[in-house]
């Protein structure tokens, strides 16, 4: 496979960081050249665990899932049915969980562990963060921030899912859906934090704002709250839950956020920049690839050639 | 024989009898209401066709806070007997002659909480006409109520106590029950609350007639009137109230003075008389009540929020842009895994992993995976 120039760039640096030795530089050089020109051949050919191959989340990123997503659910099962209460729902719904005494303090209790798995993450965040910049091994690109590429990622993988272009775009650890996703949530958790902090300490919140202010801030609030939590709940069960659970080849579901892994198939079709990087970083995985290489005959983009392929044993 | 039957035929008559006047002894009728009053069909069909029962339960009487006193002593227009038909009926602020205040010595009266709410916005006399009829009388809030009606017999082990010195059973089940309900928390519930009040303000035919009169005569309605129920039900008060919460404001909580509350929630009056705890000048107050921090800009927080344009543009406006923004983020989000849906389909993905891979159907747009 002959790789674009941002590939190459990614490999590079990633080799550079990594301080592949000569050996093993040209290994993985050769490596990449031995793979098929098109990466629709490569995804679509390798064997997957259902649970996951490469690694993706650290056991920190999971547990600050898991904070946000217990959370949430439990946080809009017992919102909602305060903002929507004249729907025919709400009533049952507060006594399922043990009427309005209950349900209030479950609300407030859940959103400071809320508020605690945001903190986690922004300290545990800024802290990796750090950590590899001082090891001279961050890169922007890998990160979560948003980049020019994005836009272009977009746009080609639409028109690849219009039919306009045979394979996806190169994308990185995080593609166009998933920073839009995290910022989304990161813009509505705050949004929840002040407006719910703007319920329980309204004194507080009148006292800081200037007087002509306060009244405006005050409604504000009290709009966004339940429109951002239902949007929120929308968006999670309409999207979040299609991306994870329901898009073919993610069902049943995705098993990354309980064991930290991603699919092989997945990151060579959604993050192949990062597959690249891991080809770097794990020579167990290297080692997958000769093998497949060895027993399949995957090169070439001539279709006549694939049809004279023999099934392997 | 004939002689026997006679005397147990008087016996069982007498004994109905006793059973009959242990039910009526439970108030006095010194003035022989009950002859006529007793007759459960006793009533009239009145010029308007409303039935109208004149019916009094003895039973049930005497066991209300009013079961001592006389007839006359509230129904005083009543000179003779049969009476006259009646005008104007009762009014709560009669005295009465029969019964002595025990701490001042003057004959019993109400009229102490009846002025306090004649003198409120709610205040009108017994038969009013037009407008004024809207507003609610005595009897639109209060009922003759039933002692404790969740204790049919006061607790023995308090009343074998108090008679070890009272002696006399009766006389201290009568002050029990007399004494006790007075010392619970007889307020309604603040869900009720808020229902009575509802009762009018709500009523759309009402709260129109009044807005139609104050526009013609050129006169001030609160900003909140017409839509007062509505926006209180809007509010976190009237949702977690409705929900059965205690702590949260009510209508009285704000619109009654605090100091004596059982006197104040007679005395509501509109937030632009000086005297109501809502008017600007005593927002702050009657904020701190519960809310210990608030300040000048916290009472101008809107505890009547609406979305209504005429109410506050602002909120209608932001709530338009939000609806709008919402759905217009659902509908690219769900088209957006549509489209994906679609375009990995034809490329070959299936919901299932075959043999390690999901790419096992056959692509119409390129390769497909090799077995």
């Amino acid at each position: 496979m002959k790789l674009s120039e941002e590939a190459s760039k990614v490999v590079e640096t990633s080799m550079r960081m990594n301080r592949v030795d000569e050996n093993e530089r040209n290994e993985i050089i050769q490596l990449i050249d031995r793979l098929p020109d098109s990466r629709v051949n490569l995804y679509k050919n390798v064997v997957s665990n259902p649970i996951g191959d490469l690694p993706r989340y650290s056991i920190h990123i999971r547990i600050q899932h898991m904070l946000t997503f217990v959370t949430f659910l439990t946080l809009a099962f017992t919102g909602l049915p305060i903002a929507f209460l004249d729907h025919v729902w709400a009533v049952p719904m507060n006594n399922l969980v043990g009427g309005i005494d209950v349900s209030r303090i479950i609300h407030r209790t859940l959103a400071s562990v809320m508020i605690f798995g945001m903190v986690y993450h922004i300290v545990y965040i800024a802290y990796t963060t750090m950590r590899l910049i001082l090891i001279g091994k961050f890169e922007l690109q890998r990160s979560i921030i948003p980049v020019l590429k994005d836009v272009r990622d977009f746009k080609m993988d639409m028109l690849y899912f219009a039919g306009k272009r045979d394979q996806r775009p190169e994308m990185d650890k995080f593609m166009y859906k998933q920073k839009i996703h995290y910022f989304a949530a990161a813009f509505g958790n705050l949004v929840m934090i002040i407006s719910g902090s703007s319920f329980i300490f309204p004194e507080f919140w009148a006292a800081i704002l200037p007087t002509s202010m306060a009244s405006y801030f005050q409604e504000m609030m009290r709009l966004s709250h339940p429109h951002e939590a239902l949007l929120a709940l929308l968006v999670i069960a309409f999207w979040h839950w299609y991306n994870v659970h329901l898009a073919p080849g993610r069902f049943p579901m995705q098993w990354t956020f309980l064991t930290g892994k991603i699919t092989r198939e997945h990151q060579i079709e959604e993050h192949f920049l990062e597959y690249l990087r891991n080809l770097v970083e794990l020579p167990e995985e290297r080692a997958y690839l000769h093998d497949l290489l060895d027993a399949r005959e995957l090169a070439t983009d001539s279709i006549e050639g694939l049809e004279t392929v023999e099934e392997t044993p | 024989m004939y002689f026997f039957v006679r005397k147990i035929i008087s016996f069982i008559l007498f004994l109905l009898l006793l059973m009959q006047s242990n039910l009526v002894s439970s108030f006095e009728d010194d003035s022989g209401c009950l002859l006529c009053h007793k007759y459960p069909k006793m009533g009239r069909i009145d010029e308007n066709g409303v039935k109208r029962s004149y019916y009094v339960m003895p039973g049930v009487f005497g066991s209300t806070v009013h079961r001592n006193v006389p007839c006359t002593d509230c129904h005083n227009y009543i000179k003779q007997l049969p009476h006259k038909p009646v005008k104007t009926g009762v009014s709560c602020d009669a005295e009465c002659h029969s019964i002595k205040n025990p701490a001042t010595g003057k004959n019993f009266s109400h009229s102490s909480v009846y002025d306090k709410y004649k003198g409120s916005v709610h205040g009108r006399e017994k038969i009013e006409q037009g407008l004024d009829s809207d507003k609610p009388y005595c009897i639109t809030c209060h009922t003759n109520p039933i002692y404790n009606p969740n204790e049919t017999e006061p607790p023995k082990r308090i009343i074998d106590r108090c008679v070890v010195c009272h002696e006399d059973r009766e006389f201290v089940t009568n002050w029990y029950k007399h004494t006790s309900r007075r010392i619970r928390e007889v307020k309604r519930t603040p869900e009720e609350i808020v229902q009575l009040c509802s009762n009018c303000h709500s009523d759309e035919s009402l709260l129109q007639r009044h807005e139609k009169a104050a526009s013609e005569e050129g006169r001030e309605l609160g900003r909140k009137f017409s839509i007062a129920v509505e926006s209180y039900d809007e509010s976190f008060h009237g949702k977690v109230t409705k929900y059965g919460f205690t702590k949260a404001a009510n209508c009285l909580d704000c619109h009654a003075k605090e100091d004596n509350y059982y006197m104040n929630v007679h005395d509501i009056r509109a937030s632009r008389d000086p005297e109501s705890p809502m008017h600007s000048s005593n927002k702050v107050e009657t904020c701190r009540k519960c809310h210990i921090h608030a300040d000048e800009n916290y009472a101008e927080l809107d505890p009547h929020p609406t979305s209504k344009k005429a109410d506050n543009p602002f909120r209608y406006y932001a709530n338009i842009i939000y609806s709008w923004v919402g759905d217009i983020v659902l509908v690219l989000l769900i088209s957006m895994a549509l489209i994906e849906t679609i375009g990995r389909r034809r490329d070959g993905v299936s919901w299932s992993l075959r043999k390690g891979s999901s790419w096992w159907h056959r692509s119409s747009k390129s390769k497909d995976r090799i077995e």
